[in-house]
């Protein structure tokens, strides 16, 4: 049996204290379409941008065809043989396909000059396109051109030059049409019978049984399974669960005293922002906290961000503790009470260059300064050593600058952040990204505890993440609200109503 | 335990600028032993309160992580208006307001157009420096004005002294005290800092940081004007390049304190002009042309920054590697 066309042994990557991948074995065979399933931070992303050469690995062994490569930079990885096709791809919009194609590769004709031979390089699209019958104008700027057709273009671009065995395309069908995936699909499957393995990273679960052979799971930095679409099909197993996987129940707090819901605090009703979300109509009381399970596009983050003041919204009525509020900025919304925990928090939540002493007091620079001019720093500091005490921020240094802490401390930090602003309403979105385990357990306290006096609102498109801290949930999908079954709250109908956007009963 | 937690922070970076300061005074001082004469100290102090004025409103233009390279054009034209108001005879004071506010206004503009309407500050200045420039040919089309000068009382800004110490260097002393108290101990200066280092996470903190690079551009501007000021003051007259010599120094000053002093601050700034006036100043008495000493102490900046800066010693320490003769780190084989 000749060797897989990839194999990776052992691989191990850190970064800091996090672990993003540890020990993983994986190997994918010539002329196979192989999907990489995961939650996010599970280490999809570190694992394939190891295999493009854009990180280092820390230990393990790398074999392609049988020999063992080590890439240093992108270029060691496409000379191996591997390409990879970003998730959005880099394109020179104002040049035509056909110069996207060959971008930085065009010089054939010798001399000082080096005229582009445009003689050469309609031959070699011919040649190309012969290879791969994709029904294009490649002579359309790509501005023009289609989500699909841009991919295309992108992959066409990573087949070009050299002799590629293995394609790596992340999350390639994450914006299109199921009209342009029927194509895209046409074209991998045109590539495998050229010889060509397809490495292929998607959130879809469907789509993996339509266009994969095999699949590997990736959860917590580990190859969790591996296996063949059709093995997984006789088992029936259930990828949700594959990807999941069941020992995450164990992060998740107890909810032994039944939530004592207080005095409402946020109250929406027909709140709308065209193209994010529609006639959200909902309540979050102080004492529970409120789950919203979306996935990305379900317009659950944006709704968060437009309570936040953060984006505009078009129509609709917010109230908060009864009185009519329309934040024209996230100033507003704090100044009224409202404190959100963004999802991307090192864009929106951390000055990263700074210590927890500059970013805790900065939600409430009123605070820090008593309500006058000047700063109370020793008051900030106390404050700041108490909250981050509270929130068991590791190490416990407030000195210290914020990009050197964990993802799941510099959470911690965003948290304590929250906390120091004295807010009756918390929205998190997304709370445990790029979070390891451990933190997450103690954030899902914080959260639960924070929920016993304020409200609280917990957005995220991992639905068990939702049913594990929420008291009561709802699910966005295409930007309508779907309330899950009326007869309690299920985990099962939380991921159907956001992945579906049914609901089993009105 | 606490000398060793002083010696261990910010303390040797005191005594390494005190000490580069007393290297630059000794060498100076061997060089041509009049550096440390009263009247060249004087000098310095002068210069030093001209350059620190238009340093220190760079420096709030830098702590919000943008550039002003509008302050030539607008010397030159708050420069030319204050000696026109001089020479039409409003008195000291009204032109002193006058040039403050043509300053304010022309910050305003650059501070909207940048911070509001997200305009690339390195172009937008200069395009608003240019037009500063043009407009100073205004009121003389380009010829000095000295009328009243000698008895509207601008020079006393210049030769006035108070405890044996010029009166524009107590000017600088207090100003840079005031900025002090405000960047780093108020509201305002925690939210000028947080502006620049993350704009979207200040934002979502709730500070409208769009303001604060606009108010950054006005005193920056403000600034600059002082800085013209004390320079019509010290020559006795206006002319439309009296701030052409502003815009080296007061950069130089801010990035050489930053990386002397691990980031930019009121204080930093303080040390880097003092210690570029410091240069500037020497090579003038030793008679090195300006061009000459402009170049020398700009090569001095990129070196201290390049020093301090981290990305710049992690590149350094990879060199050897780089060029083959080290090892690189090498990939652990599997177990």
């Amino acid at each position: 049996m000749p060797a897989p066309i990839l194999e990776a042994s052992n691989i191990c990557k850190r970064y800091g204290p996090v672990i993003a991948l540890q020990e993983v074995d994986f190997r994918v065979e010539r002329g196979e379409i192989h999907a990489l399933l995961g939650i996010n931070g599970a280490g999809k992303s570190t694992f394939i941008k190891i295999l493009s050469g854009l990180i280092q690995k820390d230990c393990g062994v790398l074999r392609i065809d049988g020999h063992r490569v080590d890439f240093r930079a992108p270029i060691d990885a496409i000379a191996a043989g591997i390409a990879t096709v970003q998730q959005h791809p880099e394109l020179a919009p104002d040049m035509s396909g056909l110069d996207n194609i060959f971008l930085g590769r065009e010089h054939r004709a010798r001399g000082l000059l080096r005229w582009i031979d445009r003689a050469a390089l309609a031959e070699r699209a011919a040649r190309l396109m012969a290879r791969f019958a994709v029904a294009l104008d490649l002579d359309q700027r790509v501005a023009r051109m289609s989500a699909v057709e841009r991919e295309v273009v992108a992959i066409l671009q990573a087949l070009a030059g050299e002799d590629i065995k293995i394609l790596i395309l992340d999350e390639p069908t994450s914006t299109l049409t199921d009209v342009e995936r029927a194509d895209l699909f046409k074209l991998m499957r045109q590539l495998r019978r050229q010889g060509i393995s397809i490495i292929y990273i998607t959130h879809q679960l469907e789509e993996v049984f339509e266009i994969a052979d095999s699949f590997s799971v990736f959860r917590n930095g580990a190859l969790a399974a591996r296996m063949s679409a059709t093995e997984a099909r006789e088992r029936r197993l259930s990828l949700a669960t594959l990807v999941l996987g069941e020992a995450i129940g164990g992060v998740f707090p107890d909810r032994a005293t039944p939530p004592a819901p207080g005095e409402t605090v946020l109250s929406l009703r027909g709140f709308t922002r065209p193209g994010a979300f529609e006639a959200v109509t909902l309540k979050a009381r102080r004492g529970e906290v409120l789950g919203i399970f979306g996935l990305v596009g379900s317009g659950a983050e944006e709704l968060a961000k437009a309570i936040f003041g953060a984006v505009p919204v078009a129509d609709g009525e917010l109230r908060l503790n009864g009185e009519r509020l329309c934040p024209k900025n996230p100033g507003q919304a704090l100044q009224a009470g409202i404190f959100l925990v963004p999802g991307d928090r090192r864009q929106e939540g951390l000055a990263l260059d700074r210590s927890p002493l500059f970013n805790v007091p900065l939600a409430n620079l009123k605070r820090a300064s008593a309500g006058r001019w000047a700063l109370r720093h020793r008051r900030i500091a106390a404050d700041a050593g108490e909250l981050t005490a509270g929130v068991d921020l590791y190490p416990p240094a407030l000195d210290l600058a914020a990009r050197n802490f964990s993802g799941g401390n510099q959470q911690k930090i965003v948290l304590a952040k929250g906390l120091y602003s004295k807010a009756d309403l918390y929205i998190f979105v997304e709370p445990t990204v790029g979070v390891d385990i451990g933190a997450r357990a103690r954030i899902y306290a914080l959260i639960r505890e924070l929920g016993a006096r304020a409200a609280v609102i917990v957005v995220s498109s991992d639905c068990d993440e939702v049913h594990g801290v929420a008291d009561r949930a709802l699910a966005m999908h295409k930007g309508r609200q779907v309330t899950p079954g009326a007869d309690g709250f299920s985990r099962d109908a939380l991921l159907l109503a956001g992945l579906t956007g049914g609901a089993d009963s009105p | 335990m606490i000398f060793a937690r002083m010696l261990s922070g910010g303390m040797v970076r005191v005594v390494a600028l005190l000490a580069l300061i007393a290297g630059v005074a000794i060498a100076f001082t061997l060089a041509e032993p009049r550096y440390l004469s009263p009247a060249n100290l004087s000098g310095i102090a002068r210069h030093m309160a001209a350059n620190g004025m238009a340093a220190l409103g760079v420096t709030f233009v830098v702590i919000v992580r943008k550039f002003d390279l509008s302050i030539t054009g607008v010397a030159s034209f708050a420069g030319m208006t204050m000696g026109a108001a001089i020479a039409a005879g409003l008195g000291l004071w009204l032109a002193i307001i006058i040039g403050l506010a043509c300053g304010a206004l022309i910050g305003a503009v650059s501070g909207l157009a940048v911070g509001r309407f997200n305009m690339p500050d390195i172009i937008t200045t200069i395009a608003v420096g240019s037009v500063c420039s043009g407009l100073a040919f205004l009121y003389t089309g380009g010829r000095s004005i000295f009328q009243n000068f000698f008895t509207s009382g601008i020079i006393d800004l210049n030769d006035a002294r108070l405890l044996g110490l010029n009166l524009s260097l107590w000017l600088l002393v207090g100003i840079y005290g005031l900025a002090w108290f405000v960047m780093h101990h108020t509201r305002t200066g925690r939210a000028f800092y947080a502006s620049g280092e993350n704009p979207t996470a200040a934002w979502y903190s709730g500070i409208p940081v769009r303001r604060f690079v606009l108010l950054a551009y006005v005193l920056c501007a403000i600034c600059t004007v002082l800085a013209v000021l004390l320079i019509l003051a010290e020559s006795g007259n206006a002319e439309t390049n009296k701030g052409a010599r502003l815009l080296m120094p007061a950069y130089a000053g801010v990035f050489l304190g930053a990386a002397l002093m691990a980031g930019t601050s009121v204080l930093a700034t303080f040390a880097g002009i003092l210690l570029i006036t410091m240069l500037l100043d020497g090579f003038s008495l030793l008679g090195v042309p300006y061009y000459y000493s402009d170049g020398v102490v700009s090569l001095i900046l990129l070196l201290g920054v390049l020093a301090f800066s981290d990305r710049a010693r992690a590149w350094l320490s990879r060199l050897p590697a780089l060029i083959g003769l080290r090892p690189g780190k090498m990939d652990r084989p599997a177990r």
